[in-house]
């Protein structure tokens, strides 16, 4: 690809080795601390199951339908939060953020509904929607929105004056304005903010789940819970943990794909 | 100042105001009007909301409760601010240790909160220490993740520059790398004070005996539900009060930054 | 599980015919929801429905799960659940506060035997607390607070000699207990199954027997319905309360059943089911107990007014 892969390709030991395998390394870090931890009474072994036991019983449960039909519910709620959350993000964002007045009227609204945690308003939610998928979405939306509609406030605020001015003085319309002055400055702060959203719709999507009882990998965390069954519990935490892995894997492939002209994304500033 | 720039500002203030406040003031309205004849137990007229907010909150409640969730968030937030650094700019600075520290930062962030705590309270217990842990465990994240986008993004041209006047170290620091990425570590820290309000209240949920979250989990198991909402209104004004701060905070510490860009940009 | 779908279908079987031969009103079973916790409490309900009992009543019920508390309650005044298991303090709180609410059945009660109860106050074993008067000035952990936990935890130091104002509560739920109490994190705790046996095992013991203590044959829990709901749909509530009453005799009765049927719905083993102690399963409310517990919560201050007993246990 790039000077700086290549170079990084023929340099010795570690830094030699693809970012795949680096990744790898890292999280063989995370594992072996998670075996050592209980092995070595950092915390209880009864309580906190070492990581060869967690996997053993993860083992088991993925034989079962029940493992997958949880996970699937999860995945299902999270990409349809995720997917309205930056939507409605990005939509409402450019709309606000081109227009300096709107944006100073709905700026202390922002800063006032922000802050309010979403499980704070889990009984108004079981209230209206039950412990269906409804629930779900309203507590991931509700959290992940806001990551989104700041990133992109930011972005559109970055846009150069300059460039909008020479923008419109080629006449260039509404649309076409935003797709090709304030969209391209908009797209990092988006790709990042995008990338917050996924983990923070993943997030709230176990914890809805955990809290409310609706069906998912967050409910069977619950149920282990309850049952004292530890290491069911955590051989499921694990599993959210890799989702999480896997959501930035997908979240930088998809900044690579958006923005390959990015300086972050070209060569590397050694610092 | 001479009476013209006097009035000027007073002019410029009020508008300000009126902006800030216009749409609360409106939606409040509303909220009023379409909330006053309400009989639905658990969403109360707005009217008995804020005559049950003074007998709520002006009272010891602000030293036993508010204080101390302050007082958490701020220890949490500082803790946070210093590790997202600490551990961002070398991040951003090099790829290998991006890529091996990566995937595995994502796999400790995706654990959720309430799953969290028991652990925290295995490792710390289940005073302050632990609370102030979940806050840290959350705020972390976009000041980490700022500062690395904010250090990868560095000026490739400025860098040279600094290369070749062969400026190291702690001057490097402070004078390339944290002013260029300092913008986006705001930005950061921005996001990181809006999640830390809720993660305050969410490690009052679990295990606590005093603090806001604590209060608001009370209220919603003893079914006070107008208190309940009183507290949801005070975590907001909180919300917007520590904004506001903040905001004072950026414009002081990156005013040049700004004042940069307007004359980047031709006083745009 | 076999004998589930051989049940049903002889019932499904049975049905049929009986709708086809009578031609005029088609027997389709009512749909139910009931709020449950996953624990041994609610194995009756559990164990009903695949025994028929609830077929039997024409009602097709299906279970939800719930961390507890306001979950359980707010679903169903809003009328999105039909039913709900909740205990009893959570039930008296809600109704001082305004909460229409109407009991529908008993749900479980303690054994009411010293020395043998599903939940207990217990210490780390080598702990200088040997009784409940021991408990003042001490750390005592309850899943929440202003509920049955310290409430009852109160009875038994007053029982003991003790002042029960003088003990601190502190909040944990029941999970984390275990791990808390062996690390010297808080000095006692009221636990119940299956972390009680958990935590005995681990040497934790019994400081006193908090629900035996507060009153004889406590009833702790109970199933409930909006009163609108009870209002509006009397007939199918008489027939849900028949169909518990049914399993709540068949479960006291079919322990051996009982402890097959928790494991399907929680992750707590056949190995650890057999240690554990259950609940009892009365079919009549234990009102004495149930006044008992209205009378303390206005003591305690967990209720500002005095409970309805009479408007809630009809």
């Amino acid at each position: 690809m790039d000077a700086a892969q290549r170079t990084s390709s023929t340099r010795a030991g570690w830094a030699g080795a693809g970012p795949l395998v680096q990744g790898f390394c890292g999280l063989i870090g995370i594992a072996a601390l998670l075996e050592a931890a209980p092995r070595v009474g950092l915390v209880s072994p009864l309580y906190f199951p070492p990581l060869s036991t967690l996997i053993a019983v993860l083992a088991a449960e993925i034989q079962h339908g029940l493992f997958w039909t949880a996970l699937g519910f999860t995945l299902q709620s999270w990409a349809l939060g995720l997917g309205i959350s930056v939507l409605a993000g990005t939509a409402i964002g450019i709309a606000v953020g081109s227009s300096s007045i709107v944006l100073a009227t709905t700026r202390s609204t922002i800063e006032f509904l922000r802050p309010i945690p979403s499980v704070a308003l889990i009984p108004l939610v079981t209230l209206l929607f039950g412990t269906t998928l409804r629930s779900n979405l309203v507590l991931v939306v509700y959290a992940a929105f806001w990551q989104v509609l700041i990133q992109v406030l930011y972005g559109v605020q970055d846009v150069d004056p300059v460039a909008r001015e020479t923008a419109r003085s080629y006449r260039f319309g509404r649309w076409a304005q935003i797709r090709y002055v304030t969209w391209p400055t908009t797209l990092p702060y988006l790709m990042t903010g995008v990338r917050l959203a996924a983990a923070v719709a993943l997030i709230l999507t176990i914890t809805a789940e955990l809290v409310i009882g609706t069906p998912g990998l967050g409910k069977e965390i619950f149920v282990a819970q309850t049952s004292g069954a530890y290491a069911v519990m955590y051989a499921y935490v694990i599993v959210t943990g890799i989702i999480g892995v896997a959501v930035n894997v997908l979240a930088r492939a998809l900044e690579r794909l958006a923005m390959p002209w990015h300086p972050s994304l070209r060569a590397d500033v050694p610092a | 100042m001479t009476q013209e720039r006097v009035q000027e500002r007073i002019t410029q203030l009020g508008r300000q105001a009126a902006l800030a406040l216009g749409l609360p003031l409106v939606l409040l309205a509303a909220w009023w009007f379409f909330s006053s004849g309400s009989s639905n137990f658990f969403f109360p007229p707005l009217a008995t909301i804020v005559r049950t907010f003074a007998d709520v909150w002006f009272s010891p409640r602000i030293v036993n409760d508010v204080v101390p969730s302050l007082v958490r968030l701020f220890i949490g937030f500082a803790a946070a601010l210093a590790l997202g650094l600490a551990l961002g700019i070398p991040i951003g600075a090099s790829r290998t240790v991006r890529n091996v520290v990566e995937p595995a930062l994502e796999f400790l962030r995706a654990i959720p909160p309430p799953v969290l705590v028991p652990i925290f309270i295995l490792l710390v217990g289940i005073e302050n220490a632990m609370k102030v842990l979940v806050i840290i465990s959350g705020c972390v994240w976009p000041i980490l993740l700022n500062a690395v986008a904010g250090v990868r993004a560095l000026d490739e041209v400025l860098e040279s520059v600094v290369r070749s006047y062969r400026i190291r170290g702690w001057a490097r620091l402070w004078h390339f790398v944290i002013p260029g990425a300092g913008p986006q570590i705001f930005a950061g820290m921005r996001q990181a004070l809006s999640i830390g309000i809720i993660l305050m209240v969410i490690s009052e949920m679990f295990a606590a005996s005093n603090g806001l979250g604590f209060s608001l989990v009370q209220f919603q198991r003893s079914f006070a539900i107008p208190e309940m909402w009183t507290g949801i209104v005070l975590l907001g004004l909180i919300g917007i009060a520590l904004a506001f701060g903040f905001r004072l905070l950026e414009n002081w510490l990156l005013g040049w930054y700004y004042g940069l860009r307007r004359s980047q940009r031709g006083g745009a | 599980m076999p004998r589930l779908s051989i049940h049903r279908l002889a019932i499904a079987a049975g049905l049929v015919t009986l709708a086809a031969a009578s031609g005029e009103r088609a027997y389709a079973a009512d749909k139910i929801t009931v709020g449950v916790i996953p624990i041994t409490d609610v194995a009756p309900l559990y164990l009903g429905k695949e025994k028929g009992f609830f077929a039997k009543q024409d009602l097709d019920v299906e279970m939800q799960l719930a961390q507890g508390g306001a979950e359980l309650i707010a679903p169903v005044v809003s009328g999105q659940r039909e039913f709900g298991f909740s205990n009893l303090s959570s039930i008296l709180i809600a109704q001082t506060r305004g909460l229409e609410l109407v009991a529908v059945a008993p749900g479980a009660s303690s054994t009411g035997e010293q020395g043998r109860d599903f939940g207990a106050i217990i210490a780390p074993g080598d702990s200088p607390v040997q009784n409940a008067k021991d408990l003042e000035g001490k750390t005592v952990a309850v899943n929440n607070l202003n509920n049955i936990g310290d409430s009852s935890v109160k009875a038994s130091v007053r029982k003991a000699g003790g002042d029960g104002a003088k003990v601190k509560f502190v909040e944990l739920a029941f999970p984390d207990m275990p791990a808390a109490l062996a690390n010297k994190r808080v000095e006692a705790a009221w636990i119940v199954e299956p972390f009680l046996t958990l935590s005995r095992s681990q040497g934790a013991k019994v400081v006193a027997w908090n629900l035996v203590d507060m009153a004889p044959n406590l009833m702790i829990a109970v199933y409930f319905t909006s009163k609108k709901y009870a209002d509006e749909h009397a007939d199918i509530v008489k027939r849900f309360k028949a169909a518990m009453t049914e399993s709540l005799a068949y479960a006291d009765t079919h322990t051996d059943e009982i402890r097959q049927i928790v494991p399907t719905y929680t992750r707590i083993t056949k190995e650890l089911i057999g240690k554990l102690t259950l609940p009892r399963w009365p079919t009549e409310y234990g009102r004495a107990s149930a006044q008992i517990t209205a009378d303390l919560a206005l003591q305690d201050g967990l209720v500002t007014k005095k409970p309805d007993l009479d408007a809630l246990l009809k």
